[in-house]
């Protein structure tokens, strides 16, 4: 008889329940019967200790330790696919310097190899003379645990379950005319994650990511389109991303949409400037884009020159609290609590505890993305405002293989005032364009950037009058946030969830960026294809 | 026996499990098989040690290593499921084959090909340069020195140096039930680095890639993104338009690695390589056969070349990596299938190698003979964040990075701020005037590049990026 992963669940939490031997870990290679400890037992404290205990007396001034469990899984309608990674990482500070150890075995010896390791790392790499590696204070967190609210696990629900629903909607899309599903999957992960620090931190906690992908192909009069189902992007929930969510509702107003777009006149792309009406996720998207990366400190220092780029942001502490960045109307909020975000926790790989702050205020840069170490080097701003220096949270890494990078938090564009949708915007826009689904293209100081792919309208006299075939767009960051002219109300804002990578060697991160569809100002329309 | 291999997995030097750790590993995985059919195993071991630096100091140096087991479970030839996990002891295994039994029986339909163990006569595996005890044996010490020769001259000459320096090995084992196994490990090494002026008008990139850290020379790395930065600063602008550009073999490969050969893709009628559809036959021509690119160009990869080491077999499935020519003289001879593709249509195509590791034929001028030659035209160090915006021309847009300058009647003149481009590298590779010898570039890990540079006219500059 197989094996369901619930039995395997709860097949692990009886074993768990055995009192620890001498080898109390499954994960000591090779031995039979030792499974992985609930998050709770006590035998985790003593592991993650181990760690600590051998990067402190190797001369590690800190260090902290995180031991995760990460399990993913991909369900299509007729297969699925099982991952499972058990990894320890040790983190050390010696000398001024970081050094880093990580391996997939949770033993006891392991973990004093790790802690040596880490310190030996920073030792022999401590280069560019005696350094001065300051952290911004932060409250120790004596036992902190916590499981991130989902209403259901979608590790306790059959994959068999899974694939029948996805098959059902395929099955529901089919009996729509014109329409049927192009592509359909998703994806589910969840982390189990111990932390410890020789700050005297303890602290365990589960975070689950779930996503999908549910594309759907219409079509019409010889024209066919697909559109993707839009409310299954990541997030910090279970299986409730589908079971609790009007999905039928949201495949007929889809395929809706669709035949709306195929039924509108094709146009070619008249280059000009345009006012435009940007929809709620493509404003997500440009924000993802620009003022994510560009407000990570340790990116506009140049520290990610070698990566993935630096900021157009790069005097980063003449600008705080002078720079426009934006119109009055751009106010930009960072967190990692709100729940359902793909970067909410409740302790940060510093085991820092994140709290809500504001990037950007009426336009103006006023703060940037830190980790207990970039936030010191915001000492001397934080003092001329009379803010205490403390981290906002953003130390976050894939798994214990890898350290911790900061990473961007959840991001919130506040709306306007004004109840004011999609629909709306574009009623208000005498002649333009209105943009949903581009794709962006940035250059490495996030500064340049090309729109292309996705739905062009052509907007006259406030309505969407024909589909312009191949239309792209270029803009600037600073003048396109400038020209931000009318902002979404409260009901009109979407949350997406944006992945990036960072880093070398690269990680991935996830993290819900929440907008208002949004006007801007003569945008600059091109043809993305057309050669100089 | 059993504990043997994994336990010595513990050891802080050995790294990576042997090939008779991985065959026991597999055989302990069948042993726990239930229900019959076939049980494929697959072991990918790792490990890394790397340094980054930034702002002339090292921000992070690390030792990282992992181990990944995956199964494959065909029940019979309609049901197949796969699982895969990073614990090898007996617990985890046997879940581990329960969780591909499982799948494979709750989703009893066709078992995808790439599911399907090879039922391929033996064969021999090409012997291939990838593993070098110098990257393997390269210690914690060692890279710290590398890292201060490759920081001081940035730092001296006051400017701010970033890098990456990672030595890396796997091992990767295929064990096909009832199939021929096939085990190969592989270092890697790496390396690169941006120079920056601290007033942030000028940018030098350097880099390199081996199996071979030997291969590295991290004094040439230095120099040279030194001497890139000190010349790319407080550049012009100039109006974006089409130029002559000398482009040096990492800017050429940052076009040409976009070029897939996918056959499936152009029998469908999409992607570069369609002819057009013949309708008495009912089908779509490619463009086999056809000239699509100057008739200098040959692209190719011969696993045996000493200096494209790649793995001798294919991941996940196993087949032993052919030689192939994709473009010889200006002639697509070749396209790649997907495995699954290929099982479908013409198996005599399984094992074809990664299309971005490649051996790209030149010439024999130089880049400073290119420069000579030009009248007036643009020097170009490298592309980034480029992306094919039509499949079908492989239309590119994307962003010159690291230094560009003028060339003015044979001379560099000035450097110029960075442009975004619009442009198809078969396009570019329709334009060239002059080829240069072929060097490695900077290539994915593990997907080697020899990459000429070349003259080419009417490069297509769409827009300035004043980014740097």
């Amino acid at each position: 008889m197989p094996i369901s992963r619930r039995d395997f669940l709860k097949a692990s939490a009886l074993v768990a329940a055995i009192p620890a031997g001498t080898h109390p870990l499954l994960a000591r290679f090779g031995r039979a019967g030792d499974p992985v400890p609930a998050l709770a037992d006590p035998a985790l404290e003593e592991l993650a200790g181990r760690a600590l205990d051998a990067a402190h007396s190797a001369g590690a001034t800190y260090a902290d330790v995180r031991l995760t469990r990460t399990m993913s899984r991909i369900v299509r309608p007729r297969a699925v696919g099982d991952q499972e990674q058990l990894a320890v990482g040790v983190r050390a500070l010696a000398d001024g310097y970081w050094g880093f150890a990580s391996g997939p075995v949770w033993s006891a010896d392991e973990m004093a190899r790790l802690g040596a390791e880490a310190v030996h790392e920073a030792r022999v790499n401590a280069i560019g003379g005696a350094a001065v590696t300051e952290l911004a204070p932060a409250a120790a967190v004596p036992k902190g645990h916590w499981v991130m609210p989902v209403e259901i696990d979608p590790f306790a629900v059959s994959p068999l379950e899974i694939a029948d629903y996805l098959q059902s909607l395929a099955i529901f899309t089919a009996r729509i005319p014109h329409a049927e599903v192009w592509s359909n999957q998703c994806a589910f992960t969840m982390q189990e994650k111990v932390y410890a620090s020789t700050v005297g931190s303890y602290c365990t906690q589960r975070t689950y990511l779930s996503q999908g992908e549910l594309v759907l192909q219409v079509r019409k009069n010889d024209r066919v389109t697909r559109l993707a189902v839009d409310l299954l992007s990541p997030a910090g929930v279970g299986w409730e991303l589908y079971r609790h969510q009007p999905l039928h509702e949201a495949i007929r107003r889809t395929v809706a949409e669709a035949e709306e777009d195929l039924s509108l006149p094709v146009k070619p792309v008249d280059v000009g400037r345009y006012d435009a009406v940007f929809s709620a996720p493509d404003v997500a998207n440009l924000l993802h884009q620009t003022l994510a990366p560009a407000t990570q400190l340790d990116r506009a220092l140049g520290e990610e020159a070698n990566a993935g780029g630096t900021s157009y942001l790069n005097r980063p502490f003449e600008m705080l609290g002078q720079y426009q960045v934006g119109a009055s109307a751009l106010t930009v909020t960072g967190n990692r609590s709100e729940r359902g975000g793909c970067a909410t926790v409740q302790w940060d790989d510093d085991g820092v505890a994140p709290e809500e702050f504001t990037l950007v205020k009426d336009g103006v840069l006023v703060d940037f993305q830190t980790t207990r170490e970039s936030a010191a080097w915001m000492k001397d701003y934080y003092a001329k405002i009379g803010k205490p220096v403390r981290s906002h949270g953003c130390a976050s890494a894939e798994s214990a293989i890898d350290a911790p990078l900061q990473t961007t938090p959840n991001l919130v564009m506040h709306p306007g005032r004004e109840a004011l949708d999609f629909d709306a915007l574009v009623s208000g826009l005498e002649q333009g364009i209105a943009v949903k689904g581009a794709q962006l293209n940035m250059d490495f100081q996030h500064l340049n950037g090309l729109g292309a792919g996705g739905r062009v309208y052509e907007v006259k006299r406030g309505k969407r009058v024909a589909m312009i075939a191949g239309a792209g767009f270029l803009f600037r960051a600073p003048e396109l946030w400038k020209g931000l002219r009318a902002v979404g109300g409260r009901a009109s804002v979407r949350r997406v969830g944006m992945a990036s990578m960072k880093g070398e060697p690269g990680q991935q991160s996830v993290a819900s960026v929440t907008a208002p569809p949004t006007v801007f100002a003569q945008l600059t329309v091109i043809d993305p294809l057309r050669r100089a | 026996m059993r504990l043997d291999g994994v336990m010595r997995l513990l050891e802080a030097r050995q790294r990576l499990l042997s090939q008779a750790e991985c065959e026991a590993l597999a055989a302990r995985a069948r042993q726990a098989a239930v229900g019959g059919g076939k049980t494929s195993v697959n072991v990918d071991s790792w490990w890394a040690g790397a340094l980054r630096w930034g702002r002339n100091r090292v921000r992070l140096a690390s030792d990282r290593r992992d181990v990944s087991i995956s199964v494959v479970r065909a029940i019979h030839e309609h049901a197949a499921g796969r699982a895969s996990t990073n614990q090898i002891d007996d617990v985890s295994l046997v879940n581990l084959v329960r969780a591909a039994e499982r799948d494979a029986r709750l989703f009893g339909v066709r078992a995808l090909p790439e599911d399907l163990p090879l039922h391929a006569p033996w064969f021999t595996f090409p012997a291939t340069r990838i593993w070098s005890d110098a990257t393997y044996d390269l210690t914690a010490e060692e890279r710290g020195a590398a890292a201060r020769a490759l920081l001081e001259p940035a730092r001296a000459a006051g400017m701010q140096s970033a890098g990456f320096l990672e030595v890396r090995a796997r091992e990767w084992g295929g064990f096909p039930d009832g199939g021929q196994p096939c085990y190969a490990r592989q270092t890697l090494a790496q390396c690169s680095m941006t120079v920056r002026d601290p007033e942030e008008t000028g940018s030098g990139w350097a880099g390199a890639t081996s199996f071979d850290w030997r291969a590295i020379d991290t004094q040439a790395l230095a120099k040279r993104a030194l001497e890139k930065c000190l010349a790319s600063r407080h550049p012009v602008a100039l109006e974006p338009g089409r130029y002559t550009v000398v482009l040096e073999p990492q800017a050429v490969y940052d076009l040409v690695v976009r070029i897939t050969w996918s056959r499936e893709e152009a029998e469908h009628g999409r992607g570069p390589f369609v002819a057009g559809a013949d309708g008495a036959l009912g089908i779509v021509r490619t463009k086999l056969g056809l000239k699509v690119v100057d008739e200098r160009i040959t692209i190719s990869h011969d696993p045996a070349d000493p200096e494209l080491g790649v793995m001798p077999f294919t991941h996940e499935t196993g087949e032993p990596v052919r030689p192939v020519t994709w473009v010889d003289h200006g002639v697509p001879t070749m396209l790649s299938d997907r495995r699954e593709y290929a099982l479908t249509t013409r198996t005599d195509n399984l094992g074809t190698p990664d299309s971005r590791s490649f051996r790209m034929s030149g010439g024999t001028t130089t880049v400073d003979e290119m420069v000579a030659s030009t009248k007036r035209g643009l020097l170009v160090t490298r592309f980034s964040n480029v992306n094919v915006l039509d499949r079908s021309t492989l239309m590119a847009t994307g962003l010159t990075r690291d230094g560009v300058w003028l060339i003015e009647n044979g001379k560099i003149t000035k450097a110029v701020k960075n442009f975004r481009f619009t442009e198809s590298p078969l396009f570019v590779l329709n334009q060239v005037e002059q080829l240069g010898p072929p060097v490695p570039v900077f290539g994915l890990p593990g997907a080697p590049a020899i990459v000429p540079p070349l003259k080419v006219r009417d490069f297509s500059f769409t827009s300035l990026a004043d980014a740097v």
